[in-house]
């Protein structure tokens, strides 16, 4: 029960370069995996090639396997793959259906569009806007939010769907650090209340410092480094691969230059 | 909590505003295939005066004065270019100067302007009395599909966004020092650097609202749940059958008569 | 599903169903700035339509095109609905049809560098400055203009309209020229071109309507031109057809124009997912590779 990319490479139509070389990857429910990595190096393409909607909506050619518990990517239409793996962006005023007038409707669009009894699209939306902890915002205009806001009437939208995993490319990079973290917090209570499986792309490495249990670190579309969150994010080689590594991480680094004992104490108090 | 809030099961109410939009509709229809189709201006002034009614006792009277406002330029030209300028006619209300008004020039501008005027406000009328979610709603539940929905109603949506995207841009470039004001060469000049970012702005997001929709499982087949519910009782079925109907007569009226 | 359900079906996928908005609030967006702020008898309303036509297919822009008229007529507040443009919805079909039509055909492809196509190029002139010509020996040569004189303005209107047809030529020959000393674009040609046919059958539907609904009048500055042609004896149909034929195609061919430049420089990649896309880019997708791979994040 998890989702599978087994050695994968793809390249997107009109491409001549493969975006994605050699990905081996594996996303179990209640884990949430960080994914890193500098520049063009496939983290977006990971998203779409994880949640199916690539080559299924934007073509391309996929080599080896995506599987979703079992069942190719590949055999699965765009509204199944929805049900199954939820999909988040960067930019929230895109993700907004806009044809909604407040946020309760918005996130029942999903639920709407599955045809369900309009009892249970409430309670989906209810539970939905409940565990990412939005009720005040359910009569609100989703047109006239601020980032942060959009970003989680996002995640609640795609939650309303029940999926079993989540993706999310760089869902906090056009938020300020107060959206940041009210976005970095809705996820930790999503993992641990709905047992999601959390793919995580994040620039922001102090994010998943707090949220990750594994950290991936690709380059050039192949996976570099792999581990559990805390020693990956504190490996020396993060730099040379393009990555900034955790404020706590790099305090550390700096204290310990400087000749000072570094205690475990201290990290506890940091964190 | 799985009753579904105040704010998105409640009706309108009032006169004709908690009339069924489709029934509202199929009457604007008669209303305007009347304008046309009636003879003479008296035909389409009697439109107008069921329009006017309805507005009134549905409070909305203020709102089709201010469309009336809009429109009066153009009434006014209509007016004046067919009380002077009719070719052909040869009954002259009196002489002044080179300008010489027309009986028939009168005639024809008033039957012109009878027309637009009743067959715009009946349309307005509909505006005024119905929100655009509530008609979709109603049309979705006819069995509109959720693709022609979707494009009308984030059309609609989208137009107050976009020029808001071209304000934005449009400081952004006053900032930078470019002449927004001035003359028409200028201005012409100005219109391209600020309609290609916004052009663009607008098309690089297809692909992701592309993405976006399908992962709420836009493309699920079936029929849509509807929130939104609007009201269609016996009132509103009778009426939208009699509007149908008597839309059906006048047409074979007129057809009958070209032939007859 | 039989072809015909397919060949609908296959012009409205998802992507199609977003773009559409996007292109009815660019029409009305830049159609309302231009009909407020410039007052020169050019609309700009018809950009997202023929995008859309072009990219999509006939059924796609067409709706595009009568959905922008309704919407910015019927829905829209004031200060920026129209309250005249919702009847030449119809118009805005035909436009959206022939652009699909013109997709169809590939005539908005780039097409840079190939100077055996320039021979190409000069046939498409010479074709399209005949069908012009022809056109307006039709609609403004007529016997009947010389009669009914009620003010004596018959010749000046002639000389005029003469004049105005001479502008839109010229006007085809520069964006012509300039497409191809600045960008070195053959294409450009095709694409104005059919612009200009667009423009041609837009006034020939509009005529009509406007004799029709307006009386001729709809209260931009091209009335005084049919009060004038009328003056000179022309029937209603008649004065609106010339009025139309003045604005019509020069407004449509700077459209299919600033469409053909927009498609040209969006990624191939995004215009090859829409549905007739392929016809507009220049030689196979695959056959020139991305100088880099695609940006990841």
């Amino acid at each position: 029960m998890a989702i599978e990319l087994s050695a994968v490479r793809y390249r997107y139509a009109g491409a001549s370069v493969f975006a994605l070389r050699s990905i081996d990857l594996r996303l179990e429910p209640g884990r949430v995996v960080g994914v890193v990595g500098a520049n063009e190096a496939g983290k977006s393409t990971v998203c779409l090639v994880a949640a199916g909607l690539a080559p299924g909506v934007v073509g391309g050619l996929l080599e080896g396997s995506v599987r979703i518990d079992g069942v190719e990517t590949a055999t699965l239409r765009p509204h199944e793959l929805a049900q199954r793996c939820g999909l988040l962006f960067q930019n929230a005023a895109t993700q907004l259906s806009n044809t909604t007038a407040t946020v309760f409707e918005e996130v029942g669009f999903g639920p709407c569009n599955l045809g369900l009894p309009v009892a249970e699209v409430g309670d989906r939306a209810w539970w939905a806007l409940g565990t990412v902890g939005i009720e005040k915002l359910a009569p609100r205009d989703p047109a006239r939010l601020s980032g942060g806001e959009g970003q989680l009437v996002a995640l609640a939208a795609v939650l309303a769907l029940r999926p079993k995993y989540l993706v999310l490319d760089e869902p906090t990079s056009e938020l300020d650090p107060a959206g940041t973290s009210l976005v970095a917090e809705a996820l930790g209570r999503v993992a641990r209340e709905t047992g999601a499986g959390i793919l995580l792309v994040e620039h922001k490495t102090d994010v998943l410092a707090r949220i990750a249990d594994e950290v991936v670190v690709l380059e050039r579309g192949a996976v570099a480094l792999a581990g559990a969150a805390a020693p990956t994010l504190a490996d020396p080689r993060l730099a040379e691969l393009g990555v900034e590594p955790p404020a706590a991480v790099k305090l550390e680094r700096m204290v310990r230059e400087a000749g000072i004992e570094w205690s475990a104490a201290l990290a506890e108090a940091i964190r | 909590m799985t009753r579904l809030p105040d704010y998105v099961v409640r009706r309108p109410s009032g006169f004709y505003r908690s009339t069924n939009p489709g029934t509202k509709l199929v009457v604007a229809a008669l209303e305007v295939l009347a304008a046309f189709l009636l003879p003479g201006w008296i035909g389409p002034a009697v439109v107008l005066a069921a329009v006017l009614a309805t507005a009134a006792v549905a409070r909305r009277l203020r709102g089709l004065a201010t469309f009336g406002l809009a429109a009066s330029p153009i009434v006014g030209s209509i007016l004046l270019v067919n009380l002077f300028l009719l070719p052909g006619a040869s009954d002259p209300i009196a002489r002044l100067g080179p300008l010489a008004p027309t009986w028939s020039g009168l005639w024809f501008g008033l039957q012109t302007v009878a027309r637009l005027l009743a067959f715009s406000s009946a349309i307005a009328l509909v505006y005024l009395t119905t929100t655009v979610d509530d008609l979709l709603a109603d049309l979705s539940r006819r069995g509109l599909g959720r693709r022609a929905i979707f494009v009308v109603g984030a059309a609609v949506q989208m137009v107050p966004l976009t020029i808001e995207r071209a304000g934005e841009i449009l400081d952004a470039q006053r900032a930078r020092g470019m002449d927004t004001e001035g003359r028409i060469w200028r201005r012409a000049r100005g219109v391209l650097p600020l309609a290609g970012p916004v052009v663009f702005g607008a098309l690089t997001e297809v692909e992701e609202r592309t993405m976006a929709l399908e992962a709420r499982a836009f493309s699920a087949p079936g029929r849509k749940t509807l929130l939104r519910v609007p009201r269609n009782g016996r009132i509103d079925r009778f009426l939208l059958w009699a509007a149908l109907l008597a839309l059906v007569a006048l047409v074979g009226i007129r057809v009958a008569g070209r032939l007859g | 599903m039989d072809p015909i359900q397919r060949w609908v079906a296959r012009q409205f996928t998802t992507r199609v169903i977003v773009m559409m908005p996007v292109a009815i609030a660019i029409n009305i967006v830049l159609g309302a700035s231009v009909q407020q702020g410039l007052k020169l008898p050019i609309y700009l309303d018809s950009i997202g339509t023929i995008l859309v036509g072009v990219l999509a297919g006939p059924l796609a822009g067409a709706l595009t095109g009568i959905l922008s008229n309704l919407i910015w007529g019927y829905v829209i507040p004031a200060p920026i609905g129209s309250t005249v443009i919702g009847p030449f919805a119809i118009t805005a079909g035909v436009i959206g049809l022939l652009a699909g039509l013109w997709g169809q055909l590939g005539l908005f492809r780039p097409r840079k560098g190939h100077v055996v196509s320039i021979a190409g190029a000069v046939v498409a002139v010479v074709l399209v400055a005949a069908l012009a010509l022809y056109t307006y020996s039709r609609a403004y040569a007529s016997p009947d203009a010389f009669n009914n004189n009620v003010f004596g303005n018959a010749s000046i209107t002639m000389d005029q309209s003469r004049a105005f047809f001479l502008v839109v030529m010229v006007v085809y020959v520069a964006l012509v020229a300039s497409a191809l000393f600045l960008r070195r674009d053959v294409g450009a040609v095709y694409a104005i071109g059919a612009g200009l046919v667009t423009g041609i059958a837009a006034a020939v539907v509009s005529a009509p309507i406007s004799a029709v609904v307006y009386g001729g009048v709809t209260g931009s500055g091209t009335d005084a031109l049919v009060a004038a042609f009328r003056a000179g004896g022309d029937s209603l149909y008649q004065s609106t057809l010339k009025q139309g034929l003045l604005s019509d195609p020069m407004d449509k061919m700077i459209t299919s124009f600033v469409v053909f430049f927009i498609i040209g420089s969006l990624s191939r990649r995004f215009v090859a997912r829409f549905p007739n896309g392929e016809k507009a880019i220049e030689g196979a997708p695959d056959s020139q590779p991305e100088p880099e791979p695609e940006p990841a994040s």
